[in-house]
């Protein structure tokens, strides 16, 4: 360090990093800027619940409300379903919220941080990743409820339970690689968050979230074709670790879903690289 | 000799128009370009050690040149090449959150103008007592009037000690003691940072402080050199419009 201070080499500021490396760079320059992120995320979820008298309640009180009226719907339209469905549903809104908040605040970081980035400079990989990091936190934060539901329903306390904090994490890793594909585009044309808000709320249903993947089983040959929807995995991860059973999807449809993720996550890099320092232009 | 500390070698800038979409589609047709050209090769060399006034009218492409020394737009042609490590003081405390305190949004414009965690721990204290802030510091922003934002603002961002500071229109905020205080504290850091290039309309401040001006006019470097030549000669051309 003190040897730069002393010579400072000429560098090129307008230089990005070669595109086909970030997959890989994104990490590193994460790790730099841990202080930064870190910081933005805690702006971020204090700015969720600003004022709240429940505050950071909310995290479990709000996807508690939704799936009780899921369950409503339900029960009205498919008549009863067995004795753990509604917490099936609970569960199943957390992970698609983590999922769906990461994406539509991957596809907007840009535009939203405008006032910061005509500040100042610093990567910008950092928004998208200062989003997805604050929804995982948050859905972290949702996951609590679990601890009552295993003590109303005796439910045993295995190792299996890791998977539910594991599935946020992949609902969140899958939101960010699309959602980095998109975040320039949408810095010119708008039309392309509210595409997605659209997307995210038609997913829900395509998902199971209202419904389970063992249901689409029982629907026979539906049940392979809902593999190919990449979070049917997490989805039913959360469920199953809370129930304590095995994964139950077969290994192609796990390595399917992750190997999807990452495929997003490096397209989603190299056009973030290669498109940003255009895009920002049109803020 | 002494070395270079930004090198700015024949720079363009575009901004790109924005379009609906039949627009796309008969420029397509028509072969021709929506832009806006806010830079046109633009050549500059700052020297280590130097203080560069940047003049010009508004939207002459002041703020847009320190924009592309910090690295905010990468040039559409030529290049900047800059020596040490950058900082960019332009609209004090933009980004503060309202519903954390000034301590956390102290921390936070920190980490944004760059500074890592145990910089900040040793710098907190001196910022604090700059910002004159008292116990309100622990109060959450939204309840500060504009001008405590704007001390505290000024406070983080002049805890810096980069290589090259880059100064874009932060003088005056306050109350009139204030604004004298921060007047100082920034003098302060132009004399204690090597190079400085500020862009400012108050020309004796200018004059007092600058080695060089360099005049823009409509995306070009219209000429540089001693500040109350630059200052006649931008008289000269704007005057006459």
């Amino acid at each position: 360090m003190a040897d730069e201070m002393a010579q400072p080499l000429l560098r090129d500021v307008g230089q990005r990093p070669p595109s086909w490396k970030t997959p890989i760079t994104n990490f590193a320059i994460i790790f730099q800027h841990r202080f930064l992120v870190r910081n933005l995320v805690r702006r971020e979820i204090r700015g969720r619940y600003r004022n709240a008298m429940l505050g950071y309640t909310w995290t479990v009180i709000e996807p508690f409300l939704l799936a009780s009226v899921y369950y409503f719907l339900f029960v009205m339209l498919a008549g009863n379903p067995d004795e753990m469905y509604p917490v099936w549903v609970l569960l199943g809104v957390i992970v698609w919220g983590c999922f769906g908040k990461s994406l539509t605040g991957c596809v907007s970081a840009l535009s939203k941080n405008s006032q910061t980035i005509h500040l100042v400079f610093f990567p910008r990989i950092v928004f998208p990743i200062t989003t997805v990091a604050g929804n995982i936190v948050i859905g972290m934060m949702s996951c609590l409820v679990v601890i009552p539901i295993i003590a109303f329903y005796g439910l045993p306390i295995t190792y299996h339970l890791m998977l539910i904090p594991l599935s946020i994490v992949l609902a969140g890793f899958l939101g960010i690689g699309l959602g980095m594909m998109m975040a320039p585009l949408n810095c010119i044309y708008r039309d392309v968050e509210h595409l997605f808000r659209f997307i995210v709320r038609a997913g829900f249903f395509l998902s199971p979230v209202m419904w389970t993947y063992e249901m689409a089983l029982q629907r026979g040959v539906f049940g392979e074709v809902v593999l190919l929807n990449p979070m049917v995995v997490p989805l039913t991860m959360a469920r199953h670790g809370l129930a304590g059973q095995q994964l139950g999807i077969p290994l192609s449809g796990i390595l399917g879903s992750v190997g999807f993720s990452i495929l997003m996550w490096i397209i989603g890099s190299i056009v973030f690289n290669r498109y940003e320092a255009k895009a920002v232009k049109y803020l | 000799m002494i070395e270079n500390a930004v090198v700015i070698d024949n720079v363009t800038l575009h901004f790109p128009k924005q379009r609906s979409a039949l627009r796309i589609i008969i420029d397509a047709i028509k072969r021709r370009v929506a832009r806006f050209t806010a830079l046109e090769n633009v050549s500059l060399e700052i020297k280590k050690g130097e203080v560069i006034g940047i003049i010009g009218k508004n939207g002459s492409g002041k703020s847009t040149l320190l924009r592309i020394i910090s690295g905010i737009y990468p040039p559409d042609g030529g290049r900047c090449l800059v020596a040490g490590k950058i900082s960019l003081l332009a609209g004090l405390g933009t980004g503060f959150s309202e519903h954390q305190t000034g301590r956390e949004n102290a921390l936070l414009y920190g980490s944004i103008l760059g500074h890592d965690e145990r910089t900040m721990g040793l710098k907190l204290p001196e910022i604090i007592e700059f910002s004159e802030l008292g116990d309100f510091i622990d109060e959450p922003v939204r309840t500060y009037s504009s001008g405590m934002k704007a001390r505290l603002g000024l406070a983080v961002a002049s805890a810096i000690h980069p290589d090259i500071l880059l100064i874009d229109e932060v003088l005056g905020v306050g109350d009139p003691q204030f604004k004298e205080k921060s007047k100082r504290r920034i003098l302060d850091l132009v004399k204690s940072t090597g190079t400085v290039v500020i862009v400012s309309h108050s020309f004796g401040l200018l004059t007092d402080i600058c080695d060089r001006l360099v005049f823009i006019h409509e995306g070009k470097i219209v000429d540089f050199g001693h500040p109350e030549d630059m200052i006649r000669l931008y008289y000269e051309t704007t005057g006459k419009e």
